[in-house]
């Protein structure tokens, strides 16, 4: 995956000598979509804030264990995700969805303003469909396209195989395309 | 890429993301508080591990399976012993407690554990013994595939025993998702359950295998069956926690 920086590998090598610098720098190169993460598995902003604060100190704590050369962007994936899902279920909350489609003013895919409402409701359309999928259809495909997650991330933070991930998209893009059909823009 | 997973795509980017604040300040109070602590464990085994081939070349067997050195893991005790107690070949199912439905389980287990694993068929059989330990178990004929057990527990309070005589059998320490881990290889090992009264009873039980401990959240996850390191290092993963 080009997306992960090129200095990720050295940064967990000084974090894991005690370079508190660099697992900061670690610490703000992911906590955005460590919170997208957290908060898709928690369906609370708090639960989630807390659950990648936590997330990102208990991965400090276990550097010592960390492999070195391997991808840490996934590993933090996975104990955020962990933490997220541990607090909606003490929380007694069932997996959902907790999205809007925002209000925006995207100039360039709608011309008019006829062509930008029949984006947004073509949106809110596809998010239902979404919300309407059972738990684990949804999770994937919300990791996959919405978070934008490789295999190798979706199968770390949904703690499934990779193989399952695959197998899992396919099915779920076909039960979504049921419910929302292809656009026919 | 499909139409659909293209439009999945701009969805994401046109989503209302709630907006965190900087979280990194508060994560480096908290590492700062709490220094990482070393390779303290670890170090300890090692050390137990060479203490116990030592003893085991001068070996003069005095006392049956005297307890060499031990290692705690969540709720399971690893003592290197000088000699395997007398237990069966295979586990007992009356030691694993009564068949239950999964609903029966949450309500008699007393603590928090985690559904069957993502990856294997439904489980041939839920048990739940007293004290609080749950098991799945995959036969494959008569013969028990895979057995795995959740239970609660801590170092001090152990509810699980493993008897092994080194180097026959080693103890690796693993981390599994920052969880603590010990994967067990090699000779068979001797695992023995703690009454709720605190007794070790050596008449129950029985030699395992390769097994895998997973000490996540307070709740120990033991997997024994003819896995990898890595295969049940997995399956520990896609038991949703």
């Amino acid at each position: 995956m080009g997306s992960r920086p090129l200095d990720e590998g050295t940064l967990v090598v000084r974090a894991k000598r005690g370079d508190s610098a660099a697992y900061e720098e670690l610490v703000r190169m992911y906590q955005g979509i460590a919170f997208r993460v957290a908060f898709v598995a928690a369906g609370d902003t708090r639960d989630a804030e807390e659950a990648v604060q936590d997330g990102f100190v208990k991965a400090y704590r276990a550097l010592g264990r960390f492999r070195a050369g391997a991808p840490f962007r996934p590993w933090l994936l996975r104990i955020v995700a962990n933490e997220a899902r541990n607090r909606r279920r003490s929380a007694g909350r069932r997996a959902a969805l907790a999205l809007q489609v925002a209000v925006a003013a995207s100039g360039d895919a709608a011309p008019s303003p006829e062509a930008a409402a029949a984006e947004h409701e073509r949106r809110a359309t596809l998010l239902a469909g979404l919300a309407g999928l059972d738990d684990r259809d949804r999770e994937v495909l919300v990791h996959r396209f919405l978070l934008e997650l490789g295999e190798e991330e979706t199968a770390a933070a949904l703690g499934i195989r990779r193989g399952t991930v695959k197998s899992r998209t396919a099915r779920a893009l076909e039960r979504l395309r049921a419910v929302v059909g292809e656009d026919a823009r | 890429m499909s139409q659909l997973e293209r439009e999945l795509r701009e969805l994401g980017e046109a989503l209302a993301w709630p907006e965190p604040p900087d979280l990194a300040p508060r994560v480096l109070a908290s590492v700062a508080a709490t220094a990482r602590p070393r390779r303290r464990q670890r170090l300890a085994l090692a050390v137990a591990l060479v203490l116990a081939a030592a003893l085991a070349v001068l070996a003069v067997p005095p006392a049956r399976t005297a307890v060499l050195d031990w290692l705690g893991i969540g709720g399971a005790r690893i003592s290197l012993v000088d000699e395997l107690p007398p237990v069966r070949t295979v586990p007992g199912l009356e030691i694993l407690g009564d068949p239950v439905t999964l609903d029966e389980a949450r309500v008699r287990a007393g603590f928090p554990f985690a559904n069957p694993p993502d990856g294997e068929p439904a489980p041939d059989e839920i048990r739940v013994a007293p004290g609080g330990r749950v098991s799945y178990l995959w036969r494959e004929g008569t013969r028990l595939r895979l057995l795995v057990t959740q239970f609660p527990g801590s170092v001090d309070n152990p509810v699980i025993v493993k008897k092994l005589v080194t180097p026959r059998t080693r103890a690796e320490e693993l981390d599994v998702d920052g969880n603590p881990a010990v994967w067990l290889v090699g000779g068979p090992h001797a695992v023995l359950f703690v009454s709720p009264e605190g007794d070790v009873r050596e008449q129950e039980g029985w030699l395992a295998g390769n097994t895998l401990l997973v000490d996540r959240e307070g709740v120990t996850i033991r997997v024994e069956g003819a896995l990898t390191r890595n295969a049940a290092v997995t399956l520990v993963r896609t038991i949703d926690g």
